[in-house]
């Protein structure tokens, strides 16, 4: 199958020649259609950065990132706006709901700022709203909100113009375990019912878990994958903390 | 190292926040306009012909310079405050490395200091050309070459502007620098974001508005009425109605907005963002809107209250006589021409008039019963019969009154037709012509009597039948504008000293022959013969005197007092109010920073952000502006009808002018603004273009 997102060689290095950080050091991978993929690594590994380099939210040093056969360092203007809220929708680990838009509103915010109509977007809105239970806060503020519905929210809005791929930021971090597992049953729902294909950076094992391939990154390269094949959800999570207690190990203790 | 980063960060400071740095400024050069008064020409010149009056406008000048200071205070705590706002994670970071807070403080004094010492420095450069243009400018429209220009530069001014401007800066900085250190370092690091007021059902906001307008009506209708200037309770209850009405109608606004967002279009870009941001604004800032719009309101009635007295003390007679002279000792009337003529001739003064000639009048003196010595029963009965209106019936009230008028011999008043230029006027006998000062009339009532007395109706006086004949004359009869007639009657010579019986008042008008003005200006030749007149002893001999400069100076004080001052008040307020709001809304801004962010991950072009951030600081400013323009429609008629004289209240269309006028400045004013605070808002929503994960 065509690959999504083509990802070669990025190398990204922060600071002045003398003192220069190396962030990634040359990672390629893909992401084909309807997947569901997992990057973890410990904090200072290169995945936040990976995340934002895809986002746009920062430009890579070196290599190419391909969507859709478009590069993206190639984008500028109007262009990587149409990106950066129709291609790719952007789960956050805070939500990053506004907090004077209700519900409703937010979702219907990338609707507004890429000129769709509110017609269009009616259909797409009331099935997310069932699908994620949230139809009863659609006319609430954040404020008025569990920290589980909020979530909801944010991959409502994530989700309404049907983006490419949607890249979630540890979607989990702020919330308790229950609504964490939440989130990620719906999102791994949408994964299997529509097809979605999701990018998620996290470090907790148990989202993970939910993922159909994880990528292990430490000190800005690749250096595990795990496929989940046939094996039980329980199964898989017990191999993921296998992984992880070895990069907590150090890279002598490697499989 | 310490006094570099003070000196750095002072200018980054100054740099990055312009609006604030130019409100430094402003406020300093309003400090010293104020204070500078005394020092300017025309006051000068107005000290040396009615010190009494300026003394007692001069001692004003402290409780001016007391309401400036408080007011700039506001405006100067609202700027502070943002600036230390938009650096609350700066000095977390200061304290984190282990900065004593009392070196934080005296760091930020530091480089307080160096803003205020910069900003006098402008100031006070701008502030003394600024009363230096000022004085030209009020020298060349009112002077007419009376009063001659000298630099001026007043130190003790100066002083005081310094003075008062370093207390207010630093009574400011004392309260928010305490606000600001006894925070928790962790709440100085966190990003600040607006907490939640707890939210009342719309129909509460909805029945505010509505109970807001209805007040604000209520004030007006009293204000209009003339209610409101019965008594001074009456006064305070319309103040008190229109300070809570524009309150409530601000408090209750959020429900009119939330109206609009549902209302819009939701196709347009971000309208559902931008409502739901005015609307925030509108809620967390309804009081200091509600005060902005006074403010803008107040400036407004100052303005048109000021260029309103302006204009009308202005409409005095052309000048015609420069000198009056007056006998009180009221011997022999007839006599004191001659005397004055043998007084002046011996003390060699007689060349430097050009004319000096009598102005008689008096009084019927021969009737037997003085109740109903004047009749004009026609006259009235005609007016009756024209169709209802607000002129015909003021008329009607006045004349009413007329039974005993003056008289004025008609060869003395056709001298000064002929001094002023203009033709005289024949009278045949038992024919009379009205004469009416302008000030108690207006041109719509002059011209509603003139059209009658065209048909020359037949009044009786002292029982004789007269023909009302001839225009309505005008001219003033004496220099001094404070002695006026509001209808007198001008009779043939023959008949005039026949009904005074020879008991008549004479004032000698005096005009200055060329010889007296060559050379030098109005002022100095008048102030020169005045000089001369009291040299000779005049008091002595029981003659009074007085002089053009005398009488244009007593109303120039009246005008310099009332539009002066005036106006400068509504500069003052309209920076005030303008610069709160500004304030604000970039404080705001820097709060809700993170939304922007959001909205830029989400595909928001930076084009975008700013049409909307434009659009919000139009609503948000121009709210208040729009409330106090249709205010001040209903204001600056209120004041006009509380305060002008009758001359000025028929002129609707010149009251149109000014208003129109005083708007039209409002916009271009009100457009500066917003233009300075769109460019504010554009360079800080630039700084949100990249951003960067929180991790």
């Amino acid at each position: 199958m065509e690959p999504i997102l083509n990802i070669e060689n990025l190398t990204k290095t922060y600071g002045a020649v003398p003192n220069q950080t190396k962030a990634l050091g040359g990672i390629s991978f893909q992401v084909t259609p309807g997947e569901f993929l997992g990057i973890m690594g410990s904090s200072g590994s290169g995945k936040s950065t990976l995340l934002n380099c895809i986002a746009t939210v920062i430009k890579p040093s070196g290599g190419s990132i391909v969507m859709e056969g478009k590069k993206l360092q190639s984008l500028g203007g109007k262009a990587l706006a149409e990106y950066r809220g129709k291609t790719v929708g952007y789960l956050f680990q805070n939500f990053e709901l506004l907090d004077n838009l209700t519900g409703r509103e937010n979702i219907l915010l990338p609707t507004s700022l890429h000129g769709v109509t509110e017609k269009e977007s009616h259909l797409r809105l009331k099935q997310l709203a069932e699908y994620l239970e949230i139809t009863d806060v659609l006319d609430k503020f954040p404020m008025q909100m569990s920290g589980g519905q909020r979530q909801r929210v944010a991959a409502a809005r994530a989700m309404i113009l049907h983006p490419k791929l949607i890249l979630a930021d540890e979607p989990t971090g702020a919330l308790d375990s229950k609504n964490a597992k939440n989130i990620m049953e719906k999102l791994s729902g949408l994964n299997r019912d529509e097809q979605a294909t999701i990018l998620m950076v996290t470090h907790d094992s148990n989202a993970a878990s939910f993922c159909k391939r994880i990528l292990f990154i430490q000190d800005g390269v690749i250096f595990h994958e795990l496929r989940r094949g046939d094996e039980s959800q329980q199964d898989f999570y017990r191999r993921i903390l296998k992984v992880m207690a070895q990069l907590g190990g150090g890279s002598c203790n490697v499989l | 190292m310490f006094s570099d980063l003070i000196l750095r960060n002072s200018r980054r400071s100054r740099r990055e926040n312009g609006l604030f740095f130019s409100s430094l400024v402003i406020s300093i050069v309003a400090f010293y306009m104020i204070l500078s008064l005394s020092k300017q020409d025309v006051m000068v010149f107005l000290a040396k012909m009615e010190s009494d009056a300026v003394n007692k406008l001069l001692m004003m000048i402290p409780v001016f310079y007391g309401m400036t200071l408080g007011i700039l205070f506001f405006l100067i705590y609202f700027a502070c405050k943002y600036q230390l706002e938009r650096r609350r994670k700066e000095f977390g970071v200061y304290l984190m490395m282990g900065m004593r807070r009392s070196k934080l403080f005296t760091m930020l004094l530091a480089e307080d200091l160096l803003s205020s010492i910069l900003a006098l420095i402008i100031g006070l450069t701008v502030a003394v050309l600024l009363s230096e243009l000022i004085s030209l400018v009020t020298a060349k429209v009112v002077g007419m070459g009376i009063i001659g220009h000298q630099f001026t530069f007043s130190l003790s001014a100066i002083c005081f502007t310094i003075a008062g401007f370093l207390a207010i800066k630093l009574v400011a900085f004392l309260i928010l620098s305490s606000i600001i250190s006894r925070q928790e370092i962790g709440t100085l690091l966190a990003h600040s974001s607006g907490n939640e007021k707890k939210q009342k059902p719309a129909f509460v906001y909805g029945s505010c508005a509505v109970f807001g307008i209805m007040m604000l009506t209520a004030a007006y209708t009293m204000a209009i009425k003339r209610i409101a200037w019965y008594k001074t309770g009456l006064m305070l209850l319309t103040m008190l109605l229109g300070l809570f009405g524009t309150i409530l109608l601000f408090y209750g606004m959020r429900a009119v907005i939330a109206l609009l967002v549902k209302a819009g279009k939701s196709d347009r870009k971000l309208h559902v963002f931008t409502f739901r941001q005015i609307q925030e604004n509108v809620i967390h800032q309804s009081t200091s809107m509600a005060i902005s719009s006074l403010l803008i309101l107040a400036a407004l009635c100052c303005f048109g209250a000021g260029i309103g007295i302006a204009t009308t003390s202005r409409q005095a007679g052309d000048h015609v006589l420069d000198y009056t002279f007056h006998d009180y000792s009221a011997d022999n009337p007839q006599e004191f021409l001659p005397h004055l003529q043998t007084v002046l001739k011996k003390n060699g003064l007689e060349s430097q008039f050009s004319q000096l000639f009598e102005m008689r009048i008096g009084h019927v003196r021969t009737a037997e019963n003085y109740s109903k010595v004047f009749q004009m029963e026609s006259v009235m009965e005609s007016l009756r019969s024209l169709p209802q209106s607000e002129d015909r019936d003021v008329l009607l009230n006045n004349l009413s009154y007329v039974d005993y008028p003056y008289l004025i011999c008609l060869s003395d008043y056709n001298r000064l037709l002929e001094a002023a230029g203009k033709p005289a006027l024949t009278l045949a006998e038992n024919e009379a012509a009205v004469y009416q000062d302008s000030d108690f009339t207006s041109a719509a009532r002059t011209a509603m009597l003139g059209k009658i007395l065209s048909g020359h109706p037949e009044v009786t006086l002292n029982g004789n039948p007269v023909k009302l004949t001839g225009e309505i004359q005008s001219v003033d009869l004496v220099t001094d504008r404070s002695i006026t007639l509001s209808f007198a009657l001008i009779l043939p010579d023959e008949q005039f000293l026949h009904e005074t019986n020879g008991n008549n008042e004479v004032y000698v008008n005096g005009i200055l022959s060329q010889e007296a003005t060559k050379g030098g200006s109005l002022m100095t030749a008048i102030s020169d013969m005045n000089a001369r007149l009291d040299g000779i002893g005049l008091p002595d001999m029981f003659i009074e005197y007085e002089s053009y400069l005398q009488n244009i100076g007593r109303q120039l004080f009246y005008m310099v007092a009332a539009s002066y001052i005036t106006i400068y008040l509504a500069i003052i307020f309209l920076v005030v109010a303008n610069t709160i709001m500004g304030v604000q809304f970039l404080m705001n801004q820097q709060k809700t920073g993170c939304r922007y962010q959001t909205l830029v991950r989400l595909g928001a072009t930076y084009q975008t952000l700013c049409a909307s951030a434009r659009k919000q600081i139009s609503w948000f400013m121009g709210l208040p502006v729009f409330v106090a323009a249709i205010s001040s429609i209903f204001g600056v008629q209120a004041l006009f009808t509380g305060l002008l004289s009758a001359g000025t209240q028929g002129m609707q269309g010149e009251m149109l002018v000014v208003s129109a006028a005083m708007i039209f400045l409002l916009c271009v004013i009100e457009c500066i603004y917003m233009t300075a605070i769109k460019r504010s808002s554009d360079r800080y929503l630039l700084t949100l273009m990249q951003p960067q994960r929180e991790e």
